[in-house]
């Protein structure tokens, strides 16, 4: 509620341009090959691929019961070559269900039916089922509670092909845990008591990049305070190394098989504290080094830092991204990498566009990026007449058209893009 | 129970041959009277024998109501009415009772003319059909006997689109028809007032779609024609000859104004021609933007939009023609395809649906040589493009004219039913009623608890205000007064008005009751005494000594007697009516108490 004054009151001064703006900059620049714009009945803050053909999208109002839909993609942005029409360009509801608590984040487990999400009030996931094919029904299966710290924040869910009977959640470091999704048994938890209140030393990280083939960082102790290890996203790197990036901005990573060694990185990327972070993986499965992938973090003041896992301490590249105003709260910060287009990543969260970047032209130490293209839909897209401009909430890649993406906007608006890819940078 | 019972013929868990039968309050009455336009066998026409075996039609029903003007709507009406045999009203807008005929006698011309169709009706029918019409104004109450009420509510699907509320009584039903929630170039969005209906009939045909935005379709729509003009390319529109066609018309008017654009665009003569004639005539149905401007400039008289010559198919250079019919099965839109399919430059676009068989559907499923008639093979070179511009209510307005109706009940029709449970489960849980989804020929059968007006009579209402201390709108009040059934009406009146109307004489319910008081003295200082302890205990009332020696408190009566033996021991006489029960009960109770003793 906070949250959504404090907006109001950021953009109290905007006015929305006429509707038809956008129209005159689509005929002019011809800067899509395609843009669709959807309307949902309540704006989404999640976009989980379901295979190749659908997604799902669900509400995050607070005080009402939310939906959780399946949308079948429009036929058009499936098929994989123009063979003849595709008259379909609209969205199918596939399935659908209601979800008494606001879904914040939602991961569907490969390779089966289930989806698993989180949301507040407490940390606890929620299981569902995509119903079998004609009855249309997303029905809740279980929910895995997580003790009754009620204090304790949303949960970050990562789920993997590698091991689709499980998934990993945690709000915080030290309570990262994957469960079994049907037993509900908690198989590992990443160890709750503080350990050393020192960081590890250069050598003992250098054992570790031999041991695992991949760096691992100092311990979180007690040192780091309950706040400053909340964790901002959650991945699993394969079926037993997890990677989690705290608010703060310091990178975690962890092998299952050493319990005792939930290791973090407590050097943060910029010197500048008080900003939140959030962090984008590279699949890695289309570069050249398979057990490589690429974290790029975001803060809310615009700072983008690249690092390579091999050499955590020393971040790749960096670089400013043009934001007007730091972003208000980290709440819908959003990075993610193109899974076709090589070194491309999107960042959105700071206002009504989605701007992408194109990391391979950045100096080591780079100061502002300049976007190769920026999305301002949505700044366009609300029907309603409110001095408040919309804000992108989350963005997903399409898994293989290099250049479609999917954003959705705090007014419900859901686009669809695909840009042109322009002369001057091909 | 009173119930409403609602059976498809048509549209049941599909879409097309719209047909729904629904019994209110003992009424029967036809809602549409569709034909489906994928099939040439008997399921094109709804299975009237449903309604009665042996009987006659116009004994069955009480009227018929047509939601619009399309085919599937409409289409079955004169072999309904002509063929099977109905004589009784059927009830449509102005404009749907215009256009309808020229609609239907277009689909005989190609179903008898060029399928060779014998066994079907005849232009004689259409016209005799149409005698039957009787058509109503929007927003007016029309009664159709002298229980059944029918209104007529503004749609947006096409010209003269309307939703209808059936009434009886206080049962009500509100059939959509289609319907369309968001206002377009040319027509309004659909509108209801808060009338609450026991029943909602709504069309579902979006209902699990989330449509991509109507700005995001024109664009392409535009992009597409003009990139195809451009390139010195011919574009073929085939067009369902009303409603989409005059949306398109107005589209490509503004964008030709504004990109200076100078290919000609023609549309094809007759029935849209005839068409924009209607839509002038009947500029109120439109959307306000083109009822404003229609007195400086009439958007439908186009000033790049010119009528096409059959002649023109053969000119060099660019060209957009609107032709008819939408589907290319047959006429002018045909002909024009098979002269332009051959060239890539060319395109041709379809802006609706097609049904299967026709030329429309197999190019739009990727047909790329057609069999053409005397086995002549047609390769098709040009570009083929598809675009949707029907307008229906998507769910977001499904749900909107829900909460604008609050009916108390929904049933889903012109949709899938697969599919649709989770709008369903949707529907119920946010607006705690039910929905049902019935297939063809399955009966929804609910049960209402109507609503039983009754008038109270103003010397009624103003006594019962009298004695109310502070009136209170909000609150419920109870009220006592004698109901009256009589010619077919209920009125509360107060008992002295119901017995001078029916001429009956008043009889007294009287209760007397006998206190004994434990007093020596004389019976009149007795009864000065409980008339002084009267007087202090009930200050609010009036209370009276009469020369009688009898006492007063306001209409009940106190008497002593001296019948008793015991010297010592006097008899009171308590009397009062049924009516003020309550003040004798509790004087009596009072006096059983006795008289208090210091004022000895």
């Amino acid at each position: 509620m906070s949250q959504e004054a404090s907006r109001v009151g950021h953009h109290v001064t905007g006015v929305r341009p006429a509707l038809d703006e956008l129209s005159v900059t689509w005929q002019g620049g011809a800067t899509y090959n395609d843009l669709h714009v959807f309307e949902l009945q309540e704006p989404t803050r999640v976009i989980e691929w379901i295979g190749e053909k659908s997604v799902c999208v669900a509400g995050y109002e607070n005080s009402r019961r939310n939906e959780i839909l399946q949308l079948l993609l429009p036929q058009k942005l499936c098929v994989k070559e123009k063979q003849g029409l595709c008259p379909e360009r609209d969205f199918k509801v596939e399935r659908g269900g209601f979800s008494d608590r606001p879904v914040y984040s939602l991961r569907h487990v490969p390779d089966t039916s289930l989806l698993v999400t989180s949301g507040p009030p407490d940390s606890s996931l929620q299981v569902w089922q995509l119903a079998a094919e004609d009855t249309g029904v997303i029905k809740s299966v279980s929910t895995i509670p997580t003790g009754n710290d009620s204090k304790k924040p949303w949960a970050k869910i990562a789920t993997t092909l590698a091991r689709t009977s499980c998934v990993l959640h945690g709000s915080r470091v030290n309570n990262v845990q994957i469960t079994e999704i049907e037993s509900k048994k908690n198989i590992y938890t990443a160890d709750p008591t503080p350990k050393g209140q020192h960081l590890y030393c250069q050598s003992q990280w250098l054992s570790h990049v031999q041991q695992l083939g991949l760096v691992v960082l100092g311990a979180l102790g007690s040192a780091a305070s309950s706040n400053s290890n909340e964790v901002s996203g959650l991945e699993f790197l394969d079926c037993n190394t997890w990677l989690a990036c705290c608010v703060k901005g310091q990178l975690c990573l962890a092998d299952v098989r050493q319990p005792q060694s939930p290791l973090g990185d407590t050097s943060v990327p910029s010197a500048l504290s008080g900003e939140q972070w959030c962090m984008g993986v590279s699949s890695g499965l289309q570069g050249s080094d398979v057990n490589a992938p690429t974290i790029a973090r975001l803060s809310s003041g615009g700072q983008l830092t690249l690092t390579d896992l091999r050499n955590i301490p020393k971040p790749l590249k960096s670089a400013r991204c043009k934001v007007s105003a730091a972003s208000q709260s980290a709440e819908f910060l959003c990075v993610s990498w193109a899974p076709v287009l090589d070194g491309c990543l999107a960042v959105s969260g700071f206002n009504g566009t989605v701007h992408i970047y194109d990391t391979r032209s950045w100096p080591v130490s780079g100061g502002e990026a300049e976007s190769v293209f920026s999305h301002k839909g949505h700044i366009f897209s609300g029907m309603d007449n409110s001095s408040d401009f919309p804000l992108v909430t989350t963005h997903a890649w399409h898994p293989w058209k290099p250049r479609m993406l999917l954003s959705a906007a705090s007014d419900g608006s859901l686009h669809v893009w695909d840009w042109a890819e322009s002369h001057k940078d091909s | 129970m009173p119930e409403i019972k609602v059976t498809p013929l048509g549209a049941g868990q599909d879409v097309g041959r719209s047909c729904i039968l629904v019994s209110i309050a003992g009424k029967n009455v036809m809602l549409d009277c569709g034909m489906h336009m994928g099939y040439n066998d008997d399921r094109r026409f709804p299975d009237f024998s449903y309604i009665t075996q042996n009987g006659r039609l116009t004994d069955f029903l009480d009227c018929v109501i047509i939601s619009h003007f399309h085919l599937d709507h409409c289409g079955a009406l004169p072999y309904f009415s002509e063929m099977v045999g109905y004589d009784g009203p059927i009830y449509m807008t102005h404009p749907t009772k215009a256009i309808c005929p020229i609609l239907l006698e277009d689909y005989r011309k190609i179903t008898v003319d060029k399928k060779g169709e014998t066994n079907f009706f005849t232009s004689q029918m259409i016209k005799d059909c149409m005698k039957k019409v009787v058509a109503v104004h929007l927003h007016q109450t029309v009664q159709v006997d002298d229980e059944l009420e029918i209104k007529a509510y503004y749609a947006g699907h096409v010209l003269g689109a309307a939703m209808f509320q059936i009434k009886v009584g206080s049962e009500s039903v509100v059939y959509t028809g289609d319907y369309n929630m968001t206002p377009d170039r040319h027509l309004g969005a659909a509108w209801i007032d808060k009338c609450r209906p026991d029943l909602l009939i709504s069309e579902s045909t979006y209902a699990t779609t989330i449509r991509d935005s109507k700005r995001c379709r024109e664009r392409d729509f535009l992009k597409k024609v003009h990139e195809s003009v451009e390139r010195g390319g011919k574009v073929l529109i085939p067009v369902f000859a009303l409603g989409r066609a005059q949306e398109l018309c107005i589209l490509l008017e503004t964008f030709w104004e504004r990109m200076n654009l100078k290919a000609p665009i023609y549309f094809s003569m007759g029935l849209t021609e005839k068409a924009n004639h209607y839509y002038k005539l009947f500029i109120t149905w439109t959307n306000q933007k083109i009822r404003k401007t229609f007195v400086q400039r009439n958007m439908f008289e186009f000033k790049h939009i010119k009528a096409f010559d059959r002649a023109f198919a053969d000119n060099p250079g660019p060209m957009v023609v609107f032709a008819t019919p939408g589907m290319l099965h047959a006429g002018q839109s045909l002909q024009i395809f098979r002269k332009w399919a051959g060239n890539e430059k060319n395109m041709v676009i379809m802006p609706g649906y097609c049904v299967q068989g026709t030329v429309g559907h197999k190019i739009l499923s990727g047909q790329r040589k057609l069999e053409m008639e005397g086995r002549q093979i047609l390769e098709v070179k040009m570009q083929v493009e598809y675009m949707s511009f029907s307008a229906h209510a998507d769910a977001k307005g499904i749900m909107q004219l829900i909460r604008q109706a609050e009916p108390r009940n929904v049933l889903l029709v012109h949709g899938e039913a697969k599919k649709m449970e989770f709008l369903k489960q949707k529907i119920e849980q946010e607006f705690y009623v039910n929905c049902y989804m019935p297939a063809n020929g399955e009966t929804t059968t609910l049960f209402t608890s109507p609503n039983i007006p009754v008038d109270i009579s103003l010397g009624l209402l103003k006594r019962e205000r009298a004695i109310g201390l502070v009136p209170d709108s909000k609150k419920p009040k109870l009220m006592h007064g004698t109901l009256i059934m009589k010619d077919n009406s209920f009125r509360l009146v107060s008992p002295e008005q119901a017995l001078k109307e029916l001429g009956l004489g008043e009889h007294q319910l009287r209760f007397t009751c006998r206190v004994h008081i434990q007093d020596p003295r004389k019976e009149h200082e007795m009864v000065l005494r409980v008339y002084n302890h009267l007087k202090g205990v009930l200050k609010d009332y009036s209370v009276q000594h009469l020369p009688d020696g009898s006492i007063m408190v306001e209409s009940i009566l106190i008497q002593a007697t001296a019948q008793s033996e015991d010297q010592g021991t006097k008899v009171l006489l308590v009397s009062w009516t049924y009516q003020d029960e309550e003040l004798g009960s509790y004087l009596t109770s009072l006096l059983k108490k006795g008289l208090p003793q210091t004022t000895a």
